[in-house]
């Protein structure tokens, strides 16, 4: 059945066949950019990206994703460190339950957070230290949630690409353990930091599911970009959807020219 | 002085088995293997990477067994060198200086007088991704002492380079190794490198100290099968009479075969030759050969992916060793005509008889 596939004629259908898959890709891509493009007015456009609500909405994206970003890689180093470097009974299993978020929807997460604030712990530390359920620390929280296992992930493969002997090395020439650990392999992971914490940015900026089940979509109040797309869809207003889909396409082709540019080479995930 | 005391390891597919080793002070002292024979974890625990459970060691009466890497002491050059890539020389030699928080003007001087001893002073700001295998070493090896270990730690510090530079840093690191008489142990899974540059060396096998001599002890006199079969039983000859040629050559007589050696000092009493350095051919090897006879097939005998070939020539029997493709593609037989020559920088003379 594969003979046609044999020898330098197989060779050419082969790749024939895999550029053409690439090729339909990006038609799709690029034709769903082309019919938005067609489908604005511009001048509505225009108006309603300058609009007091989606200013407000690109303002708390920006605010909350960065804050989400900054705290999940915080949280990610040490996580990823200890996951790449130490071996501890039961690694296997959390290193899978670490993968959780990045395969369940978006949306259980943010169920699964309501539900929490209202157990009575929950509820006491929305009451009475800091309030998550419909507020803007909510969205923080629903986007960490989500990126952090991304975080760790991203993390991980870039400590796992740190040979342990530079540490090794820097133990001989005097350092302990956390300043090998701060004069060495940080500075090697620096690429992969950078990366992650652009592409983790990225991801939380684009957050729906679990930002709008925990934190609900006031305008002028939980509205992230996502949101505003929602409630712009949902009354009809599709310039104004167009003009916050702009937004965030232009913001992650950013992100990833940024990285590469950082990097010097294609991230690696 | 250094002391290993019954040392056990077990890790993943390694084992150190019961080792006990004491270096002296100022020794270069080489620890000899073949690859997976445990000499590179061997080095770690001496350098301090690895928990130990069973067994002690001791540097100058203090034990060490339990002390972090840090606070040892000890220089080590890893195989591969692992230069930090994102320093360059400079910073890389002065990294450790730094951590011991020396006062900034010491370091530049600290740095420079160990680049100019490893020769490496015209490099200091380069970017260490463009450096060849050869300074690379010496990166590695002045990083190592910048500090002042009381033990230098080599593991394979030769066997990335090529031949010609590996051969120019043996004698780099001898010198090293004089000028600061630093107690020095070094990797190799190289007898003849192990020769040359040894005080004492120490042969391991499957995780286990089969002997430690002198070198010309451990050639000419190896305990038991596994080090005589590592070592490749040499070809020892005595003399019955040695010339000095001049220029540092000398003719030696040996039961009739008449050598050409190297050798400046005074009259050879022995040379020995490893088989793998006798070459055989069937046919008269084309121009000037010296040390080329003729000799009669004796004996043949395959060891594992070698052919080992008895050969008498004059009133000696000597054996040489080849790879097996070789052999198969030759038509040796036992009592055929051949030919061989005993490459002449490979003949180790020796002055005691």
């Amino acid at each position: 059945m594969f003979k046609i596939l044999k020898g330098a004629g197989g060779e050419r259908v082969f790749k024939v066949a895999t550029i053409s898959a690439l090729v339909l890709l990006a038609v799709f891509f690029i034709g769903i950019i082309v019919s938005m493009l067609a489908y604005t007015r511009w001048d509505a456009f225009v108006s309603a990206l300058f609009s007091e609500e989606i200013l407000f909405a690109i303002r708390l994206s920006v605010t909350t994703a960065t804050i989400a970003a900054i705290i999940s890689i915080l949280i990610a180093v040490p996580v990823a460190y200890a996951i790449s470097r130490a071996s501890f009974p039961g690694k296997d299993i959390v290193d899978s339950l670490l993968d959780l978020p990045i395969v369940i929807s978006p949306i259980a997460l943010g169920a699964a957070l309501l539900v929490f604030f209202n157990t009575p712990l929950g509820a006491g530390i929305n009451n009475h230290i800091i309030k998550f359920v419909f507020a803007v620390p909510g969205i923080v929280l629903a986007q960490i949630t989500v990126i952090s296992a991304l975080a760790i992930r991203l993390l991980k493969s870039t400590f796992d690409s740190i040979d342990p002997r530079y540490e090794q090395v820097a133990r001989t020439l005097g350092c302990s353990k956390p300043e090998a650990f701060f004069r060495v392999t940080l500075p090697l992971a620096r690429g992969g930091l950078i990366a992650s914490g652009i592409l983790t940015w990225a991801r939380a900026l684009g957050e729906f599911g679990a930002t709008v089940t925990l934190a609900g979509a006031t305008a002028f109040k939980t509205e992230t970009l996502p949101t505003a797309i929602f409630l712009s869809l949902a009354s009809a207003d599709v310039e104004k959807a167009i003009a916050v889909i702009f937004v965030l396409i232009i913001i992650a082709i950013a992100a990833l020219l940024v990285i590469r540019k950082i990097i010097g080479r294609r991230y690696q995930i | 002085m250094i002391e290993i005391k019954g040392l056990s390891l077990q890790l993943g597919e390694f084992h150190l088995k019961d080792i006990n080793l004491s270096i002296r002070d100022g020794e270069y002292f080489v620890i000899l293997g073949p690859t997976g024979a445990g000499k590179t974890v061997l080095m770690e625990c001496l350098a301090g990477l690895h928990h130990i459970r069973k067994g002690e060691i001791w540097f100058d009466r203090t034990e060490v067994t339990h002390l972090v890497p840090e606070e040892r002491n000890v220089g080590y050059v890893p195989q591969d060198y692992v230069i930090f890539p994102f320093l360059n020389v400079f910073n890389n030699i002065a990294f450790g200086l730094k951590q011991a928080r020396s006062a900034g003007s010491a370091i530049p001087e600290r740095v420079n007088k160990l680049a100019d001893m490893m020769g490496i002073s015209h490099i200091l700001r380069r970017d260490t991704r463009s450096l060849s295998g050869g300074e690379k070493q010496r990166v590695a090896l002045a990083r190592a002492l910048a500090p002042s270990p009381a033990i230098l730690l080599l593991d394979e510090p030769l066997g990335a380079l090529d031949l010609r530079t590996a051969k120019y840093l043996r004698l780099e690191l001898r010198r090293v190794h004089r000028e600061l008489g630093l107690t020095t142990i070094h990797i190799t899974h190289d007898l003849m490198e192990a020769l040359e540059m040894a005080d004492r060396v120490a042969v391991v096998q499957n995780g286990q100290v089969e002997q430690v001599a002198g070198p010309e002890e451990m050639l000419f006199y190896p305990e038991g099968e596994k080090v005589a079969d590592f070592i490749g039983a040499p070809n020892i000859l005595d003399c019955d009479y040695c010339r000095d040629l001049g220029q540092g050559i000398k003719e030696v007589g040996c039961g009739g075969l008449k050598l050409t050696v190297p050798h400046e000092g005074g009259t050879i009493r022995k040379v020995a030759i490893l088989p793998r350095h006798i070459y055989v051919s069937e046919t008269r090897p084309p121009g000037l050969s010296v040390n080329g006879f003729q000799g009669i097939v004796t004996d043949i005998k395959p060891v594992g992916n070698m052919v080992r070939i008895w050969i008498d020539v004059a009133d000696n029997n000597l054996m040489s060793e080849i790879p097996s493709y070789i052999f198969e593609e030759m038509s040796l037989a036992v009592g055929k005509e051949v030919f061989l020559i005993l490459r002449m920088r490979r003949i180790r003379a020796y002055e005691k008889q």
